[in-house]
């Protein structure tokens, strides 16, 4: 449901069904409404079996990178002769993305039965739910949701253990091995891999990491099956599913709204979130968080919201969080301020990341203070080619996406700095 | 550049006894350092040096490992802060839903002048945060471990009354 | 398993050039068989992967993406470009990010001339800067405490130091602190990188921002000599480099070995002062009439083997466990059947181990040659030896101070200087330093290793190894 609106007709409810709700928070609340069950039957059958369903209902990773989840547990060793960990990457930092935040918020136990899941699917014996250090309500709640579990007998005594490990203010840690190393106690630097997670991962031990919107759709399939899951695709039957869609900037209704995979970004921004408000109208819109290349009206008002689609659009679907700017939106300036958020997340690892970030920000700072020239653009866009493919993770090339799809989309508005047709927006020593 | 004053430990009676119940959650001790870490931070208001050093001793790390954790995480403050620390996010969502103004209202309202700096009575401490994470309640501002949405300029003075 | 398994080998392709590696070999390694250096900075073969700097982005044929080559394992029919258009492209770029910040101040900076900064931005870089207008990051320069300055403006972030520091030394003293464009090389303020293998970190930073206070401005890199050396501080024989500069040891570095891979420890680093003492002899003296006087070789060297011929009876030989196989074994054959061989050996107790490298450590016995001195038949039995010299036919002293001994006048006397115990000796003769000749020594594990001469002898000291076969030859001569 598009909370914190009322549910659309043209949403496929699933996830968010219980969004607004303070009762189904509750352990008593959660089963109610049939929470549980699926954790059951999952623990009934055998975690290959349980591998094979998730597999076979064509789940995606729903943190941005979009990897088959069944085929991700299945890199797990089969026999098992260690410790296998979960981790459960409650990291949402994204900008432009809300969606886990209120899976925790109105489901906590949602999470906790995926997690429970997907433990007994890859044969874990403990899960770690990583949560960014900032989410203060979803911290309070997930924690007494945890131990109503364990209370209740759900988690512990041979079941597994469950904890939550706290953030503490890094974007990074989002990133797969950078959350591994998180919950460690080291700073929160990307791996190099291989070795991947599966082989060595958290305490050099098989570990998977999923998201927490993939987490809490396992408990579903698990209840009703591969091929209902699978029957919820209105594109691409490779893209399956529900996807929460987190909408937010200049928007009439944001907030967060659960669609079918292979549905329009037109419907999302216009229909189910009200359209652009006060009169203005769509300039561009970045519909997979902060990370992936702007895509301008026409290109958005296109764009059909699944992997697929969004990469024939010149984009990605990402996180899902779909940053909407309209007609009074300075790109220039947004794409500043986006470079900004990744120059101060960079870990300092890698040199085209750690120097890049910030000599990013430089540049556009001088254009927007009317100091820039024409070569600067020329400048920004081999700065971020070389910021793209070249490190170990991919903040850099996420820097660089915004900066190259915004010259190519707007470089009028560039220009027109740069022309001194426009007044610069900030001082510039 | 020595810390002076003495260190009054934090890992004693009811916080050892957290730690430990932490501690058995992980395979390693380096790994209850993030939790180890807030501990001290929820006792102390902030990170010392010294902090750090103790924090070193208990987990068998060295201090100055424990600096280089302590200064990849913006959450922990390594210098002194107001009773009450506010962060307003001001990434692209939020910002072009106004965050700037709400900012400038905080740091008018407090009498803070600048982001980072404490005001004179020593009640807040502004700064802007990246993504709070919470882009569709634009602007969201955490004071303290409140997490309060839809913040608007002229919401500030009232919100600023509940904290004393 | 009965024999050890065959290392398979995997075959591939780099710049043109077919080498056959050990399967799992890194890109960067297997380069070398090709005899290319791929440009980089974090990678070293002594520490863990990083994988950070990213200068060692190279091609491999079908990749989509270029590979670090210090992370990446050698692959079956693997065809590699390390100065493909796009490789060099990716290294401008690294090295053009890696100055944007840099002081340029190479006048000035230790490093120059042996900086991997100025050498690949001279090799591949680009010829001046796109990063004009704003201002660079400065952070003061910072004591480190024992012998290492920090220069953070010059530091690139390959994070040697550090992981050498975490991993090789097995004390974290040295972090990496806060984040992005703001990080830099930390330390605790309480803290101090006084461990006693630290002196590495200096060593291991492919730039100017980690220095030796002891060796800050004494010297550019392009006026020192460098000769092969054994370090004399210990008897674990570890591979060094002797620096010289206008005839003086100015500096002592680390050479890769088996016995101690890349590193060397603080004391064996600072034990080169004692080579360029200015109160070495640097005449023959013989005795006449109760003084020592200089004379030519050619007499002392007559004077010195009428001592020896003809002797019946014990020779005692006392050896400093510092001078060469070849000096030791000399002075054996020159004693002939009566030979008695002794040494004493400083010891300070208590080994000191660099825990990351296996058999590494500054040992007790504070002298290079103790085993080759007990392989050639002396014995650590000096005070008896002292006794014995008191009746025997000739005592023959090689390099030992003899402080606290005095000796009968039949006394041959080698050294770089003149002890007070030295004073009676019938003929005195001025010979070189480790540092002024070549020759081997046995480290405490057999291992006999070469070292070179560095700088010329003073005077007219020589070799001992060279005096003593002279003498031994001379007195057989007679013999004859």
């Amino acid at each position: 449901m598009g909370f914190p609106h009322k549910p659309h007709p043209k949403e496929t409810v699933v996830l968010s069904e219980h969004f607004g709700r303070a009762e189904t928070r509750s352990l008593t609340g959660w089963k109610k409404v049939g929470g549980y069950q699926a954790l059951t039957k999952a623990r009934g059958m055998r975690p290959a079996d349980l591998v094979e369903l998730v597999k076979a209902s064509g789940l995606r990773g729903r943190g941005g990178a979009g990897f088959p989840t069944g085929m991700k547990w299945s890199f797990m060793p089969k026999e098992k002769t260690k410790p296998h960990y979960l981790c459960c990457n409650a990291d949402e930092s994204e900008p432009g993305t809300f969606k886990d935040r209120e899976i925790m918020r109105w489901t906590p136990h949602a999470l906790i039965e995926g997690c429970a899941i997907a433990m007994h699917g890859i044969q874990a014996d403990v899960c770690y739910i990583y949560i960014r250090g900032e989410f203060t309500d979803c911290l309070a709640i997930m924690e007494t949701a945890l131990t109503e579990a364990y209370a209740d007998g759900l988690l512990g005594q041979g079941k597994g253990e469950m904890y939550i490990h706290r953030g503490a203010g890094a974007y990074i840690c989002g990133e797969e091995t950078a959350l591994m190393n998180s919950i460690e106690g080291r700073r929160g630097n990307p791996r190099i891999k291989p070795p991947f997670p599966a082989a060595a991962g958290l305490f050099g031990l098989p570990t998977t990491i999923n998201n927490v919107e993939t987490l809490a759709a396992t408990l579903h399939i698990v209840n009703r099956g591969a091929e209902w899951y699978q029957a919820m695709c209105l594109s691409n039957p490779k893209s399956v599913g529900t996807k929460l869609l987190s909408v937010c900037g200049n928007i009439a209704k944001p907030g967060n709204y659960e669609v079918a995979l292979g549905f329009p970004l037109r419907d999302l921004l216009y229909d189910l979130a009200g359209g652009i408000p006060n009169g203005k109208t769509l300039k561009a819109c970045i519909p997979g968080g902060s990370s992936v290349p702007i895509l301008n009206r026409a290109e958005s008002e296109g764009c059909i919201l699944d992997y697929e689609g969004c990469v024939a659009a010149g984009t990605m679907l990402g996180s899902g969080g779909v940053i909407v700017l309209d007609d009074s939106a300075d790109m220039v300036y947004q794409i500043m301020r986006l470079a900004k958020f990744y120059a101060h997340e960079s870990c300092a690892q890698c040199t085209q990341c750690r120097e890049g970030t910030a000599w990013t920000v430089k540049i556009l700072e001088k254009i927007l203070g009317g100091k820039g020239a024409m070569t600067d653009l020329d400048l920004l866009l081999n700065l971020a080619d070389q910021m793209t493919g070249k490190t170990i993770c991919v903040l850099s090339d996420s820097c660089a996406a915004p900066v190259v799809s915004g010259i190519k989309k707007f470089r009028g508005e560039f220009e027109a700095y740069i022309t001194g047709k426009r007044q610069p927006a900030l001082a510039f020593a | 550049m020595s810390t002076g004053t003495a260190h009054e430990p934090v890992f004693v009676g009811d916080v050892r006894k957290r730690l430990d119940e932490t501690l058995s959650r992980y395979p390693t001790k380096r790994a209850a350092l993030l939790p180890a870490l807030w501990m001290i931070q929820e006792a102390r208001g902030w990170i010392s040096d010294s902090a750090m050093a103790e924090v070193a001793e208990v987990l068998d790390l060295t201090p100055a490992y424990v600096k280089g954790v302590v200064t990849f995480y913006t959450m922990y403050h390594q210098h002194p802060v107001g009773r009450h620390f506010i962060q307003v996010c001001t990434t692209s969502p939020c910002n072009v839903c106004g965050a700037e103004k709400v900012v400038k209202a905080f740091l008018q309202h407090t009498k803070c002048g600048d982001l980072g700096a404490t005001s004179p009575d020593g009640r807040f401490t502004v700064i802007e945060v990246e993504c709070l994470g919470a882009c569709g309640f634009a602007t969201p501002v955490l004071i303290d471990d409140d997490f309060i949405e839809h913040v608007t300029p002229d919401k500030v003075p009232d919100l600023l009354a509940r904290y004393a | 398993m009965t024999a050890p398994a065959a290392t398979a080998l995997v075959t591939l392709t780099i710049e043109g050039v077919p080498v056959s590696v050990p399967k799992g070999t890194l890109l960067i390694e297997a380069a070398k068989q090709a005899g290319i250096v791929v440009p980089h900075y974090c990678y070293h073969p002594g520490l863990p992967v990083a994988g950070v700097c990213r200068m060692c982005l190279v091609e491999v044929e079908g990749a989509p993406k270029l590979h670090i080559a210090c992370a990446t394992a050698v692959a079956e029919g693997q065809v590699v470009k390390i100065f493909s258009e796009q490789a060099l492209e990716s290294r401008k770029s690294v090295l053009e990010f890696l100055l944007i910040n840099h002081p340029l101040d190479c006048p000035i900076c230790d490093q120059a001339g042996e900086c991997e900064l100025q050498d690949y931005v001279f090799q591949e870089g680009r010829a001046n800067t796109r990063y004009s207008t704003y201002a660079k990051r400065f952070n003061p320069v910072e004591d480190f405490g024992g012998d290492v300055l920090y220069v953070p403006n010059r530091c690139i972030l390959c994070t040697r130091c550090v992981r050498f520091m975490d991993h090789v030394a097995d004390a974290s003293v040295l972090n990496v602190s806060e984040r992005g464009d703001r990080a830099f090389i930390g330390i605790h303020p309480d803290a101090e990188l006084d461990h006693p293998w630290a002196g590495n970190v200096v060593d291991l930073c492919p730039v100017g921002s980690l220095l030796s206070k002891d060796s800050l401005h004494k010297a550019r890199a392009w006026e020192l000599d460098k000769g092969p050396s054994i370090c004399t501080g210990c008897s674990q024989g570890c591979a060094i480099t002797l620096e010289t500069r206008a005839n003086t040891v100015v500096r002592i570095k680390p050479r890769s070995s088996e016995v101690n891979k890349y590193f060397i420890c603080d004391h064996g680093r600072f034990n080169y002062r004692w080579m360029n003492r200015g109160d070495r002899i640097e005449a023959p003296l013989v005795a006449d009439g109760g003084d020592l006087h200089a004379v030519d070789w050619d007499t002392a060297m007559e004077r010195a083997a009428g001592m020896l011929r003809g002797v019946k009876g014990p020779v005692v030989v006392l050896a400093s466990p510092s001078t060469s196989n070849e000096a030791l074994a000399a002075a054996k054959t020159l004693a002939g059947s009566g030979f008695i061989g002794a040494f004493r050996v400083p010891r300070v107790p208590g080994e000191v181990p660099l825990n990351g490298v296996p058999h590494l450590a500054l040992r007790e016995e504070r002298a290079p040659n103790v085993r080759g001195a007990t392989d050639l038949g002396y014995r650590e039995a000096f005070d008896e030896a002292v006794q014995q010299a008191q009746g025997a036919a000739c005592v023959i002293v090689l390099e030992d101070a003899l402080d606290g001994v005095t000796l009968p006048t039949r006394t041959l006397y080698l050294g770089t200087s003149l002890p007070t115990g030295a004073r009676n000796a019938q003929v005195v003769l001025p010979v070189a330093n480790v540092a002024e000749e070549d020759g081997t020594f046995t480290n405490r594990d057999g291992r006999r290793q070469a070292y070179a001469q560095a700088k010329a002898a003073p005077g007219m000291a020589r070799p001992a190894s060279w005096v003593l076969a002279a003498l031994a030859a001379g007195v057989a001569g007679a013999r004859a």
